[in-house]
C-alpha cells in the first residue's frame, strides 16, 4: 500500500469499515509509515472532538405526548397530507411526480406500491431478507409449497444479469406474499408475488416511493411487484426478461 | 417508546431547533407506529430514523443554498492525499461549543452522515439505508465533512473569536 492508498481508506479505516484484508495491508503500511501514522492520529482526535459535540435527549414532554398517542395509533391524520408528502419525497428524488392537485387522492397503486417499498426496506434493514438462500429456482419454488395456497412462478434469470438469490414469506397489506430476492451486482430486487384475480395491468406500471423503483404488473392471475433501489433502466430489464 | 432519543437527537440535528425537532418526532411516530410490532433492536432503530429523515423532506423541500451537495461529493478537488495538518493542531483547543457550532453550519448532507455516524454509531450500511445513498457516497461524504469541519474549525480558530463563526 502506498500513502496515496491509505488516503483513500482512512476514513473506512477508522469507522472500522474495511474487510480483513484490507485492514490488515492498512496496518501494514501504519507500521512502515510515520507519516501516515501522523496522519491517522490526527483524525482520531478529530473524531475523538466531533464526538463532543451534544447528543439531544427526547425532552420528557416529548416523551409523555408520544406515550399517550401510542393508544391511539389508528387515528390516522388526512390522507391528504401524506399524499402532499409522498408528492415532495418523489420530486426530490428526482422521479416522476403522478399526483399534482392540491388535494389529490391516493389510487390503489400508489398505496401499494408504498407498501411493497415498505416490506423491502425492512427486509434489508432487518436481516430477514430470506425463510430459503439458492440460486436454484428447483429449490426456491417448492420451498413455498404449504407456505402459501398459491404456487408463484420462480425463475431464474442468472444468464440475463439478475441470478436469483432466495425467497421468503412477507406480508403486504394484511395479505401474505411470496417474496423472491434477486441479485444485481449490490443491488437487491424484491419480487412480491400475490393471486390477484382482478389485476389486469400486463405492461408494468412505474412507480418512485422514497428513492425506491417500483414495476408493477399482472399475468395468469397473478399480480407482481418489483421494488429495487437500481435505476430505470436496469429494473425495466429485470421486469421485461420476467415478462418473456 | 423505542428509540425516541436517537429520534430526537437525529431530527435536533436536521431541524437545529428544538421545537421543530418535537414536532418532526411526533410526525414521524404518527406513521412509524404502524411498523413497530414487527421490528426490533437496531434494526428499529435504523427504520425509524429512516421515517424521520423523510418525514423532514417531506415536509421541508431542500432550500436553494443546499441542493448543491450532489455537486459536492463528486468534486474533483478533493485529494485523497490531503492531509490534515496544520489545522490538526489548532483542533486540539475547541471547545464543546465550537464542534458544536461548526457541526450545525455544515450543509446538511455532510451534517447528518456525521451524526449518524459520530453519535448515533450506525454503520455505513445502517447510514446508506436511513440517508437513501449509496456505500460508496457516504464514504465519500463522511470524507469530506470531515475536511469541511476541520476547514471551519482551523478558520474560526485563525480568525480568533466569537464572531468567526456565525
Amino acid at each position: 500500500m502506498e500513502c496515496g492508498d491509505f488516503g483513500r481508506v482512512l476514513d473506512a479505516y477508522v469507522d472500522d469499515e474495511l474487510g480483513p484484508a484490507e485492514s490488515a495491508s492498512t496496518r501494514e503500511h501504519l507500521h512502515a509509515c510515520a507519516a501516515c501514522r501522523r496522519r491517522l492520529a490526527d483524525y482520531e482526535s478529530l473524531g475523538r472532538l466531533v464526538r463532543q459535540a451534544p447528543y439531544y435527549t427526547a425532552p420528557a414532554r416529548l416523551r409523555a405526548h408520544l406515550s399517550s398517542s401510542q393508544s391511539s395509533e389508528w387515528t390516522v391524520r388526512p390522507l391528504v397530507a401524506w399524499a402532499a408528502a409522498v408528492v415532495l419525497v418523489a420530486s426530490l428524488a428526482g422521479s416522476v411526480v403522478f399526483i399534482r392537485s392540491s388535494a389529490p387522492a391516493r389510487a390503489p397503486i400508489d398505496s401499494m406500491a408504498e407498501a411493497v417499498v415498505d416490506s423491502h426496506v425492512r427486509a434489508l434493514m432487518g436481516e430477514h431478507l430470506f425463510d430459503v438462500r439458492s440460486t436454484d429456482q428447483h429449490t426456491v419454488k417448492p420451498w413455498f409449497l404449504g407456505k402459501l395456497d398459491f404456487a408463484p412462478p420462480v425463475d431464474d434469470l442468472a444468464p440475463l444479469g439478475f441470478p436469483l438469490a432466495g425467497g421468503r414469506l412477507d406480508y403486504v397489506e394484511g395479505r401474505a406474499a411470496a417474496a423472491l430476492v434477486y441479485a444485481r451486482g449490490q443491488h437487491t430486487i424484491n419480487l412480491f408475488i400475490w393471486p390477484d384475480d382482478s389485476a389486469t395491468l400486463r405492461r408494468p406500471a412505474a412507480r418512485a416511493v422514497r428513492g425506491f423503483r417500483v414495476r408493477h404488473w399482472a399475468r395468469g392471475g397473478m399480480s407482481f411487484w418489483a421494488v429495487s433501489d437500481l435505476n430505470d433502466a436496469e429494473l425495466d430489464q429485470f421486469t421485461g426478461a420476467l415478462q418473456r | 417508546m423505542p428509540h425516541v432519543d436517537a429520534a430526537f437527537n437525529y431530527a435536533r440535528w436536521l431541524t437545529r431547533s428544538d421545537a421543530d425537532a418535537e414536532d418532526l418526532v411526533q410526525d414521524a411516530y404518527v406513521r412509524a407506529l404502524r411498523f413497530f410490532s414487527s421490528l426490533r433492536g437496531e434494526d428499529a432503530r435504523a427504520w425509524l430514523l429512516t421515517i424521520v429523515r423523510n418525514t423532514w423532506y417531506g415536509r421541508f423541500p431542500r432550500r436553494a443554498g443546499e441542493a448543491v451537495m450532489t455537486v459536492a461529493d463528486k468534486d474533483p478537488d478533493r485529494r485523497a492525499d490531503a492531509s490534515l495538518d496544520p489545522e490538526a493542531l489548532l483542533i486540539q483547543q475547541q471547545t464543546v461549543e465550537h464542534v458544536r457550532d461548526a457541526l450545525e453550519a455544515l450543509p446538511t448532507d455532510f451534517r447528518e452522515v456525521l451524526v449518524l455516524r459520530e453519535l448515533e454509531g450506525l454503520s455505513y450500511k445502517e447510514i446508506a439505508a436511513v440517508v437513501g445513498i449509496p456505500i460508496g457516497t457516504v464514504m465519500s461524504r463522511l470524507a469530506r465533512g470531515r475536511e469541511r469541519l476541520v476547514g471551519a474549525l482551523a478558520a474560526r480558530e485563525l480568525s480568533g473569536g466569537d464572531d468567526g463563526m456565525r
